[in-house]
């Protein structure tokens, strides 16, 4: 059994890893035949990934309506939400558009999925500004730091910050633009590469781990 | 009496703001103030000029990946790219890797290339949504149809006249990437750094600081944030669409966070002091 749950998926790992790691540094017709197939490989098992996270998120909400959990009746809509575009995907073969006219699918696209994602990502402008209210208070030298550099990328991102910074602050014969482009392109540059180095790094350790079998968290519990 | 006051506005209740800022959308949208960009952004301008200088022909990979959450932002320098693009007579191969693009793909694309009398399969060509997107990207390099050997249709993608010529990245001349995702970084570090591809990139306002990096050691060509880089894009091409108006909602929302950020802090001083 250990054979089966353990060994062979990270020797499988390890072999496999390692050869594709190799790839990248191999330009040989094999080597990029082998890297061609893995790509493959790759994208058919992704898709597989997607069913069983339906799988998985079908069978959460199903555990959830029948104990009738807190918030069960939220969980209907999700069939709901999965049958309002997979019965029209399904009827129009997929397509949105037949011509220059729409499908079941296309119809469902523009007036179901198109308005519902609009209004959840359009209702955290509201929620911003009023965080932004009552959270952006200069209470640390930090925070003033925060808030002058908030201050000019608000500003200096609109045609009508621009009149008024050019209003108030035009006899410095400083532009807000110049002084958004020496933020963005200085001292957010530094903190950034910073991050990326670090998350690059993280990922090198993560994935030699992952191949020489230190890291078996994958493999799950037993 | 002004402590109270002043303790009142520091306390009001969030629906007072959210009706506020609905009032003035509501009304930025209902009577544009028809405000301009004054300066168009450096990393704009540069995005602008290296798709004009592409001699007529190229084939440029278009990578739509953003879905309708994003859409508000992103279509509109979708769409001024691909009037550019079809402006220029490049001929267009449209991949994404957001599931939710497909629809907004086949919108904008039953739009603009009729505008330029762009042909699908002669001009451009729309390719499936791939679960996988770095498989997809590593495979591109050396055969592009090792995985888009059909086109949205389901059509052999070889036989395509707009596909001619077209085997790896050597004979594509660029890859614009308008993404709310992480595919911006994947195409640069991918197709870009490894293969020469030039990447240009259209983001959201939220995460265009996050680019910096990208533009200073060129490995973007050049780069357009949010609605504004919209907007200047369309100025460039001299075709107003959403971006335009939309600057007018965009900018008033903006003011209107400041105002709120500095009458809060100019409170807090007050009351410090009383």
């Amino acid at each position: 059994m250990k054979l089966i749950k353990k060994n062979i998926p990270l020797a499988i790992v390890s072999v496999f890893g390692m050869l594709t790691l190799l790839t990248y540094f191999v330009p040989h017709k094999h080597s990029v035949n082998f890297l061609e197939a893995m790509n493959k490989w790759e994208n058919i098992v992704s898709a597989f990934a997607f069913f069983l996270g339906l799988v998985s998120l079908f069978y959460s909400h199903y555990a959830k309506i029948s104990r009738k959990a807190d918030g069960w009746g939220y969980s209907i809509f999700v069939y709901i939400g999965f049958l309002a575009i997979a019965v029209p995907a399904y009827v129009s073969h997929g397509k949105n558009m037949d011509g220059s006219v729409l499908t079941f699918l296309g119809w469902a696209f523009q007036y179901i999925y198109n308005p519902l994602a609009s209004t959840m990502f359009a209702v955290l402008a509201f929620y911003i500004v009023s965080t932004a209210y009552k959270s952006f208070r200069i209470k640390s030298p930090q925070a003033f730091v925060l808030f002058v550099a908030a201050m000019f990328l608000i500003l200096g991102n609109v045609p009508l910050g621009q009149m008024i910074w050019d209003k108030i602050f035009g006899w410095t014969s400083y532009a807000i633009s110049d002084i958004v482009d020496w933020i963005l392109h200085v001292p957010a540059i530094a903190g950034k590469r910073g991050i990326m180095i670090g998350i690059s790094i993280g990922v090198i350790v993560t994935a030699l781990k992952i191949i020489f079998g230190i890291e078996r968290q994958y493999l799950g519990k037993d | 009496m002004l402590k109270e006051k002043l303790n009142a506005l520091l306390k009001i209740d969030r629906r007072w703001i959210f009706l506020g800022l609905a009032v003035v959308l509501f009304g930025a949208i209902m009577r544009p103030l028809g405000l301009i960009n004054k300066k168009i952004s450096r990393d704009t301008q540069n995005a602008y000029d290296f798709i004009d200088k592409l001699p007529a022909g190229s084939f440029v990979i278009l990578s739509l990946d953003y879905d309708p959450a994003t859409s508000p932002e992103l279509n509109p320098q979708a769409m001024a790219v691909a009037r550019h693009a079809f402006r220029n007579n490049l001929r267009v191969g449209v991949v994404t890797y957001a599931a939710g693009a497909t629809g907004l793909i086949e919108q904008l694309f039953s739009v603009v290339p009729a505008e330029f009398k762009k042909e699908y399969g002669k001009d451009y060509a729309i390719f499936p949504y791939q679960p996988n997107a770095i498989a997809t990207l590593t495979q591109m390099a050396s055969d592009f149809y090792g995985i888009y050997d059909k086109d949205k249709d389901g059509k052999d993608a070889r036989s395509l006249p707009v596909m001619r010529g077209v085997k790896n990245y050597k004979n594509v001349s660029l890859v614009v990437c308008i993404a709310g995702t992480i595919m911006v970084d994947w195409w640069v570090q991918y197709a870009g750094d490894k293969y020469g591809v030039p990447v240009i990139a259209g983001v959201t306002a939220i995460t265009q600081p996050g680019y910096g990096p990208y533009l200073q050691k060129k490995q973007l060509k050049g780069l357009m944030g949010g609605m504004k880089g919209a907007a200047e894009y369309e100025h460039l091409i001299q075709t107003p669409g959403k971006g335009t108006s939309g600057i007018d909602a965009l900018s008033l929302a903006h003011v209107m966070v400041a105002a709120l950020i500095i009458i809060s802090n100019i409170a807090i001083i007050i009351l410090k002091y009383l």
